[in-house]
């Protein structure tokens, strides 16, 4: 036994040629393979890779989907994010570990399940999401939960359960420039190839291309900066670790315009004078990695990609997949370059940005998905491919879930009111919108007069509706934990803050809250956004303070109008002795 | 590239390729650290130095210095956003001073002295973290690591050895040993390693040296401070005529009353306390219950069981002041060891397993109160105005704090009169 898993950790060696900057994806395989990191897995990576054992150990505890102990042979999470709970995921976690019996999070006695949660995987519009194995289930209501219950029982394998539940479209319900138009493959490369690097940066300039992922840097300044940064080596990194809650639109661009997000890097690839391109792909869409891989070979064959791309000389440039392993804060441009060097995912100190010393110190461009598809089709087409007749001159594409007629995706132009895209989503009765995931904005519908832009209501493409029966208090807390959760851990106000938070706010879940506590999230805020060392401390408690300032009767329903509550509850504290007492012979 | 930068007005030199801190160092500007070490690479994880750099927070250990920088450091802002980091690292651990072999020569603890750190404010997360005693000559108390990574680079950059690495995320972080069994006995490090002598905290101890110093001659007892007194929430007012005297009320929940006995220690002073002062409800005149109306309630002891609960909210109701006084009230102190023991396994080792017991049961009688699962500051159950530390804390502090009171001014005690053990 133990040779057999010497074996595979050699294997995994031999496969990635011991490369240490691979050994993610190392310990990934090995626990997709047998549902557990072994010691002899640790021991035989550690000396392989001539690295501490606690070096490949501490990446086994930083990643969700990587474990030292045994999972279930069928290892299913269910997606945590609020869009999920919406449509019934608690109920539907509850159910199947009845049946299943087990508790979230462990594993059956017998090694066959293990049902746990995990933050939102990107099937926010279809939910409630489960992975089973790796790979993603839609829309699994309490039915279905049911029948995941039989096939696990029976112990089918995961493949030979019903197809249709594993088939993921895209529900593209507004389509513009991007969406509306498939590119032609290789005739951005062409064009870029012609007019050369300085007019490619020129047209994003024109275009007003600025980058998808939330932060707005402007695109052209980003990848003119990486090429006039001296470097022998020069690395395009495309952003593909969509994990902020709430948002799906890179999944539907990688499923459904593969080619055009390749031509993308590709063509910033010889804009910047990068031999080498990486698409950083979370751990939640392994379910698209075979097509992306499948485009990238045809493209190879084709020569668009690889060694004298369309028959150019000396024109070289290549992409591999790397997969994420579970980790938000991977989706942090410095944070998913430590990841991709095969570190633990933790942000760098800035400066130095990656633009100027990124993948193994180079100049760096790291785009999201978005930004890339749209700079293929503005080199394809021109500038003017993004413009429109509103204020501002691009398009967004949007994720749109929770309480509305049609969840799913929408290419809008900058510049559309709130309003009307609740319109176009048929959203009735709401209460409140959060635009941007949980560290973005929270809209009650005083604002929808508001607009979709990078200056006023700035969105990553998260944009989920809450209406008049959701009560944001339990929204603000799904969101909070999500932050204690994904908190790094590597500065104190964020890995303790984040964690007093979630106090705060099951205290005042519970009905326990008081004025004092209000007073101790913003004292809180204040700490996390002056002192965090990246955006998630530094956003931490936004959505407890700003839910509370917006929607005071949800948290007023759940609070006395006291000024100090204890920190915990009294009664619950003397239950261990009361029930010691009881079993001891007490009279109650 | 050379100049100068003005730090909270003052200008000082760098040079090429200095950071904020390491000019402010050579300057002999003081900026609060925990995890900066001049021998190390900056790691810029605690925070605690954050400073305004040209308008913007920043840590200052790895911020390089520019030319004309205004950076404000001794400012309230900063100075109230680090003790409050200082307040979160200590409930985020067991930071029980009292018994810490550290104490004294803990850099955390100096830092929150020099703050003016009285109180915890956060609730006490009670952690229940590996120790690691196998090595003869080191011992490493993880519920005391602040994840300065020190001994990481130490071991890595000076001793050539990486013993230890940081692993995990979020909570789950935690400081792992580098060696086949996980354990410190089996990793190669030697208590001569620079390693073994940097944690700034009492995480990784030498055995056999624990409190080599006495109390008063340790590194931060006397140490002056080095930047301004700062400003402390206030204490309400007690609207006192001329000739009113001040009620004060004291007890001791889960404590020794070893607060209690530093309190007589103002000794002959008490005569002229008590020309201001009337006491109601104390161990002190056996007075078994309070007033409706007390100015001043000095409490003891932590929060244990449901007649500490009772006994406090009668304080709280009847008081306009509560004071938590010494370590066991700010923090739960020596009580709260016990905080990740189940409490079917503490009563058993009491009544049923312990030395000498006689008659072995569980007492169930219903006149007992109940315990509950942890021991907690008193904060954690009842508003407190303010917080006097110490275990216990000096008598020169219990007549210092209750003068200021009287006199109507904001309590505010001294850097040597701050002490936590």
């Amino acid at each position: 036994m133990a040779k057999a898993n010497e074996s595979r950790a050699r294997q995994q060696l031999s496969d990635y040629r011991r490369d240490p900057s691979m050994v993610l994806q190392m310990l990934r395989n090995l626990q997709l393979e047998q549902n557990c990191i072994t010691d002899t897995d640790i021991a035989v990576l550690a000396e392989g890779l001539n690295t501490p054992k606690t070096k490949v150990q501490s990446l086994i505890d930083f990643y969700s989907f990587l474990h030292h102990t045994p999972r279930g042979r069928y290892d299913i999470y269910f997606s945590d994010s609020i869009t999920d709970h919406m449509l019934g995921s608690r109920k539907s976690a509850q159910l199947l570990c009845d049946l299943l019996g087990v508790e979230l999070g462990i594993p059956r006695a017998d090694g066959t399940v293990t049902v746990a949660m995990t933050s939102c995987t990107g099937l926010c519009e279809r939910g409630p999401a489960v992975l089973v194995n790796g790979t993603a289930i839609d829309r699994v209501d309490e039915a279905r939960a049911r029948e995941i219950a039989d096939l696990v029982e029976s112990g089918i394998p995961v493949d030979e359960w019903p197809l249709e539940w594993f088939f993921i479209s895209d529900a593209l319900r507004k389509k513009g420039p991007l969406l509306d138009h498939p590119l032609t493959p290789g005739a951005a490369i062409e064009r870029t190839l012609e007019i050369g690097a300085a007019r490619v940066i020129d047209e994003l300039r024109t275009s007003q291309l600025r980058g998808c992922g939330g932060a707005g840097f402007p695109t052209h300044q980003k990848w003119d900066i990486c090429r006039s940064t001296n470097g022998d080596q020069r690395f395009v990194i495309c952003n593909a670790d969509e994990g902020e809650p709430g948002t799906f639109k890179d999944r539907a661009l990688l499923h459904g315009y593969t080619d055009t997000l390749i031509e993308g890097m590709t063509v910033c690839g010889l804009t910047i004078g990068a031999t080498k391109g990486f698409i950083y792909l979370r751990h939640e869409y392994e379910f698209l990695r075979q097509q992306i891989d499948h485009r990238l070979e045809r493209r190879r064959e084709t020569n668009l990609l690889g060694k004298n791309i369309l028959g150019h000389h000396g024109i070289h440039f290549d992409i591999d997949i790397y997969m994420g392993a579970g980790s938000y804060v991977c989706g942090e441009e410095s944070a998913l370059i430590e990841s991709l060097e095969g570190k633990r995912g933790i942000p760098r100190i800035r400066p130095p940005f990656p633009v100027t010393h990124g993948y193994r110190g180079r100049p760096t461009v790291v785009n999201n998905v978005e930004t890339l598809c749209y700079a293929a089709g503005i080199i394809e087409h021109g500038p003017d491919y993004v413009s429109h007749p509103g204020d501002e001159p691009c398009w967004k594409i949007l994720s749109i879930s929770g309480d509305c007629r049609d969840p799913g995706i929408y290419e809008i132009p900058l510049g559309t009111t709130i309003d009307e895209i609740c319109k176009m989503c048929g959203a009735e009765n709401t209460r409140a919108i959060q635009v941007g995931g949980p560290g973005g904005i929270l809209i009650t519908p005083d604002e929808f007069n508001r607009k979709l832009s990078f200056d006023d209501c700035n969105s990553s493409g998260s944009f989920i509706i809450f209406d008049e029966s959701r009560n944001m208090v339990d929204v603000a807390v799904n969101f909070t934990h999500f932050f204690a959760h994904e908190s790094c851990g590597f500065c104190t106000p964020c890995r303790v803050g984040t964690k007093l938070l979630v106090q705060l706010g099951d205290k005042i879940a519970d009905g326990h809250g008081a004025r004092m506590d209000i007073a101790q999230m913003e004292r809180l805020h204040r700490l996390m956004t002056q002192a965090s060392h990246c955006g998630l401390g530094q956003r931490a408690a936004v959505p407890l303070l700003t839910n509370y300032e917006k929607c005071p009767p949800c948290f007023v329903e759940r609070m006395d109008d006291v000024e100090y509550k204890p920190a915990f509850d009294v009664e619950a504290a003397i239950e261990r002795s009361r029930q010691i007492v009881k079993e001891e012979g007490r009279p109650q | 590239m050379t100049g100068r930068i003005k730090i909270d007005g003052q200008s000082i030199p760098f040079a090429d390729g200095q950071t904020v801190m390491e000019a402010a160092t050579d300057a002999g500007v003081s900026i609060p650290h925990l995890c900066y070490h001049p021998d190390y690479e900056a790691n810029g994880s605690c925070k605690m130095c954050t400073c305004k750099v040209d308008g913007r927070q920043v840590s200052s250990c790895t911020t390089p210095a520019v030319h004309g920088q205004v950076v404000e450091s001794n400012t309230e802002d900063l100075n109230s956003a680090r003790r409050a980091l200082a307040q979160m690292l200590f409930v985020e651990g067991n930071h029980h001073c009292p018994s810490c072999e550290h104490s004294g020569n803990c850099v955390l603890q100096s830092a929150a002295y020099k703050l003016g750190m009285t109180a915890l404010t956060f609730p006490n997360f009670s952690v229940g973290r590996e120790t690691d005693a196998s090595h003869p000559d080191l011992l490493i108390n993880r519920d005391r690591c602040i994840y300065c990574e020190l001994c990481v680079r130490a071991s890595r950059d000076t001793d050539g050895k990486e013993v230890f690495c940081i692993s995990g995320r979020a909570e789950n972080k935690s400081l792992a040993v580098n060696s086949d069994s996980g354990l410190l006995r089996d990793s190669g490090i030697s208590a001569d390693d620079a390693a073994a002598d940097v944690c700034p905290v009492g995480c990784i101890i030498k055995k056999h040296e624990g409190f080599i110093k006495p109390i008063g001659k340790r590194a931060f007892d006397r140490r002056s401070v080095h930047y301004n007194k700062i400003a402390k929430d206030s204490v309400p007012g007690l609207d006192k005529g001329p000739d009113e005297k001040v009620t004060v009320a004291t007890c001791s929940l889960a404590g020794c009353f070893g607060c209690h006995m530093s309190f007589l220690d103002i000794d002959e002073r008490i005569v002229e306390l008590v020309e201001h002062v009337q006491f109601d409800r104390s161990p002190i005149n056996d007075i078994k219950e309070c007033s409706p109306e007390i100015d001043i309630g000095l409490i003891e002891g932590g929060v244990c069981n449901t007649e500490n609960i009772e006994t406090l909210r009668e304080f709280r109701k009847s008081c306009k002041i509560i004071v938590a006084v010494g370590a066991c009230a700010i923090g739960g102190g020596v009580p709260a060891l016990r905080n990740n023991i189940d409490v079917r396994e503490l009563l058993e080792e009491s009544y049923v397993n312990g030395v000498g017991v006689e008659n072995p049961q569980i007492p169930t009688d219903r006149e007992l109160p109940h315990i509950l699962e942890r021991v907690s500051p008193i904060h954690e159950v009842v508003k407190v105005d303010l917080f006097l530390p110490g275990c216990p804390p000096p008598a020169d502090a219990f007549w210092h704090i209750l003068n200021d009171i009287i006199a109507g001014r904001q309590p505010d005690l001294p850097y040597d009169l701050m002490q936590f053990d």
